[in-house]
């Protein structure tokens, strides 16, 4: 494994994985710092862990207020995804999923003529996320963009999860 | 065995920086010296710019193509109030260790 320094191009490289609100502020400071450092695999993989956790927890976000651009914290994807307005519907889309595989592995998957119980309570669960996702979404979206876009394609996967046994099997 | 090595960056940049100001290399080497860890590039960057943004830490202008951190007011008894947690926290676990 190279012990050396690390060469421009591939601290110009990683230096890009950055988001670029972060790029202005340290891009230039952290190339000539990896340029120093050592240029082996264990930095590379520290670098690129960094600046995927940069993405997903940014440390800068520059607001435009009146022409001014001006620093403030960031809302973190972490900060946002804890809300209980996404917990909600995210434990309600889980249960679904939860309460639909329980009943496969009880009753198997034959389709029943009369829905029972459990497609109740599924079908309750699902429709019951609606109004905490237009909850969510109102406070967020205009807020956090970034960061309730991306709670919005999680809670998408985990109602997709919830649905994909029941059009599956037939159900 | 191996008891591992203490990692909380953010500490261990204020640590560093308690004896003066000093760029990023040298706040590692400063680091490995203290507590045996080598923190990555972008670990210690992750630091910094955590740092400076709750006001911890502040530029210095660049020497040589280095650029040089203080420590600020508010950064030292951040550091301060941690480091007497911690204290207070390895002092009674040794404790406990004693009495068993």
């Amino acid at each position: 494994m190279n012990r050396g320094t690390m060469k421009r191009g591939l601290a110009h490289l990683l230096t890009r994985l950055y988001p670029r609100r972060w790029r202005e502020r340290y891009g230039e400071e952290f190339e000539d710092f990896l340029l120093e450092g050592r240029g082996d695999l264990k930095a590379w993989m520290d670098v690129v862990r960094a600046a995927v956790g940069e993405h997903i927890h940014p440390t800068l976000q520059a607001i435009e207020q009146g022409g001014m651009m001006s620093e403030v914290r960031t809302t973190s994807f972490g900060t946002v995804v804890r809300q209980p307005s996404a917990l909600v519907p995210m434990a309600m889309a889980l249960t679904a999923l939860a309460v639909v595989m329980g009943h496969i592995a009880i009753y198997g998957a034959a389709r029943e003529a009369d829905e029972g119980a459990t497609a109740h309570i599924w079908q309750l669960l699902m429709v019951a996320q609606l109004p905490a996702l237009l909850v969510f979404g109102i406070r967020w979206l205009p807020k956090a963009p970034r960061q309730a876009l991306g709670v919005l394609a999680l809670l998408a996967v985990a109602i997709l999860a919830a649905m994909a046994p029941v059009f599956i099997f037939h159900l | 065995m191996d008891p591992g090595y203490y990692s909380d960056p953010p500490l261990l940049v204020l640590a560093s920086l308690a004896s003066g100001p000093k760029h990023g290399h040298a706040m590692l080497e400063d680091i490995e010296r203290l507590c045996g860890t080598r923190l990555g590039p972008g670990a210690l960057y992750g630091a910094i710019a955590r740092l400076e943004q709750q006001g911890w830490i502040a530029p210095l202008p660049a020497k040589e193509r280095r650029h040089p951190y203080r420590i600020t007011g508010d950064g030292l008894r951040v550091l301060r109030a941690k480091l007497t947690r911690l204290h207070e926290f390895s002092k009674a676990g040794l404790k406990r260790l004693e009495a068993r």
